[in-house]
């Protein structure tokens, strides 16, 4: 298994609560089933993950998404390959702390680094809590293996 | 919750400032301008904006508006009603919910992309579609790709704007004959009359030229063998030039143009790359058969590394086919016949693992 960094993004600041307590900044873990990163078209995804950090914090929601977006010049358009959400608490205490995901990938489009135009996979969870913050936690990887464009001369 | 900024940057579906706050002054603006649809169309039903123009203290009790004459007056306050309805109602749709949730909302084709495997059209998310390209039969290969020339777009700017600049000048023309004819002469009428005909007459031999460069130098067709392209493999493209002409030289190339479209402040732009060029063939002194064309057959290779075609809303990876050509006698030109690169067939299909294990 390979362990990679969370890189979480809380979608709002983390402001002081009653107590001068700050709160709770997720800490989000994921574990590709895979020896890298780098996955084929119509290749399994699995993935296993782990959130902490919730310091008794009750969760009102969690959101688990396999997206690509585009980067570079233009403006960002995504496509949503998978999107599952769970708001009951019973559901919601099924996949926290823990949980896993397994979902197969499509023919396309692949990853791309271009010039002005990049295509990029990511796993997203995302967390909302009861006080009306949420939590994104995104992990990039690739589909295919088409090599970096560079601009003739 | 992150108080809202004055000033936010915003790109695509990704803010600086918070989404709520965001999507709330959103909801403000669609807000306003249904209030004001209803406002505006209140007012006119019940006769409250009536008035007599040549005599504001005079009441107008009987209005002498038609059907139509009602329906052009309401325009305004029902597409206000519509374009604030409509968008508030997404915004009241879309509240609190995620960019991901929103996308998946939205009726992704993504999420169906594995439903249909056995169609026998590949379908590939992501990819542009196929129909415009496979829907003529070529005479000699199988399919005649469509023209997308930057040309046909020239003709019809000149031919747009010689219409429209024209039009004004008529206008101008027939109002400073009337006033001749009366006997009055408008001097400042004359004198503006003459850089507008300057420029109408202008515009006129632009459009002419461009009508000449477009119909002299006879049409481009290009044949393929197979369609969509997949990397690695051949395939035959047949190229027809004709014109009674020479040409001094005649280049094809297949280019891989990656594009983007922003915003930059009010407008929108998009900026075009070619990022990938291989020559195909190219022929000097080239003179068609006369009452026939000029016709070679060469075979292009796709590249096995290469990027599939792409296209989403805002960006765009294409392909195609252009051709270069120096007339002896006429500009150069150059046709662009665009075509769809799919994704190389998976080498490699990993089976079902269970979640957790190594794939």
């Amino acid at each position: 298994m390979m362990r990679l960094s969370d890189q979480g993004i809380p979608s709002e600041d983390p402001r002081p609560r009653g107590n001068n307590r700050p709160a709770p900044f997720p800490r989000i873990e994921l574990r590709f089933g895979h020896s890298g990163r780098d996955y084929q078209p119509m290749e399994w995804l699995t993935v296993e993950y782990s959130i902490g950090g919730l310091e008794g914090e009750r969760l009102r929601a969690l959101e688990r998404s396999i997206l690509w977006y585009t980067e570079g010049k233009g403006e960002e358009d995504m496509g949503i390959h998978f999107f599952e959400r769970f708001t009951t608490p019973a559901a919601v205490a099924g996949q926290v702390p823990d949980g896993t995901l397994a979902v197969q990938l499509p023919t396309s489009p692949l990853s791309y680094e271009g010039v002005i135009v990049k295509i990029r996979w990511c796993v997203r969870l995302r967390v909302f809590f009861e006080s009306g913050r949420d939590h994104v936690s995104e992990h990039v990887f690739t589909v295919g293996r088409v090599p970096p464009s560079i601009p003739p001369p | 919750m992150r108080l809202p900024r004055f000033l936010a940057k915003k790109r695509g579906n990704r803010r600086t400032g918070s989404q709520a706050w965001g999507s709330f002054a959103e909801g403000i603006f669609y807000a306003i301008l249904l209030a004001a649809g209803v406002v505006f169309g209140l007012l006119l039903v019940t006769g409250a904006a009536n008035y007599a123009p040549a005599d504001p203290d005079s009441v107008v009790l009987q209005r002498g508006y038609e059907w139509w004459m009602w329906l052009l007056t309401l325009l305004i306050p029902l597409a206000l009603l519509a374009f604030g309805g409509s968008g508030l109602a997404r915004v009241v749709r879309m509240w609190g919910k995620s960019l991901e949730h929103r996308a998946a909302a939205g009726g992704s084709a993504i999420l169906d992309s594995l439903s249909s495997p056995e169609s026998d059209t590949p379908h590939h998310p992501g990819l542009p579609s196929c129909e415009n390209i496979e829907n003529s039969p070529g005479t000699v290969l199988r399919y005649r790709l469509a023209l997308e020339s930057p040309e046909n777009w020239s003709l019809v700017g000149f031919g747009m704007f010689a219409i429209l600049w024209n039009a004004v000048v008529v206008v101008l023309a027939v109002g400073a004959g009337a006033d001749l004819l009366g006997g009055t002469t408008d001097w400042f009428l004359i004198a503006m009359l003459i850089p507008f005909v300057s420029v109408g007459v202008g515009g006129v031999v632009l459009l002419v030229r461009a009508v000449i460069l477009a119909t002299s130098v006879g049409p481009t067709q290009i044949e393929i063998s197979d369609h969509p392209l997949v990397p690695g493999a051949t395939y035959d493209v047949l190229l027809g030039q004709g014109g009674a002409s020479v040409f001094r030289s005649i280049d094809m190339v297949m280019e891989m143009e990656e594009s983007a479209t922003f915003r930059q402040g009010t407008d929108t732009r998009t900026q075009r790359l070619v990022v990938r060029r291989q020559p195909m063939a190219g022929w000097r002194r080239v003179q068609p058969v006369p009452g026939g064309r000029f016709e070679a057959r060469v075979a292009v290779t796709i590249p096995r590394d290469s990027m599939h075609s792409f296209a989403s809303e805002s960006n765009a990876v294409q392909w195609r086919i252009v051709v270069r050509a120096i007339p002896d006698r006429w500009p150069e030109f150059t046709r662009v016949f665009p075509v769809v690169v799919c994704p190389s067939p998976a080498a490699t299909v990993y089976p079902l693992a269970e979640p957790g294990e190594p794939g």
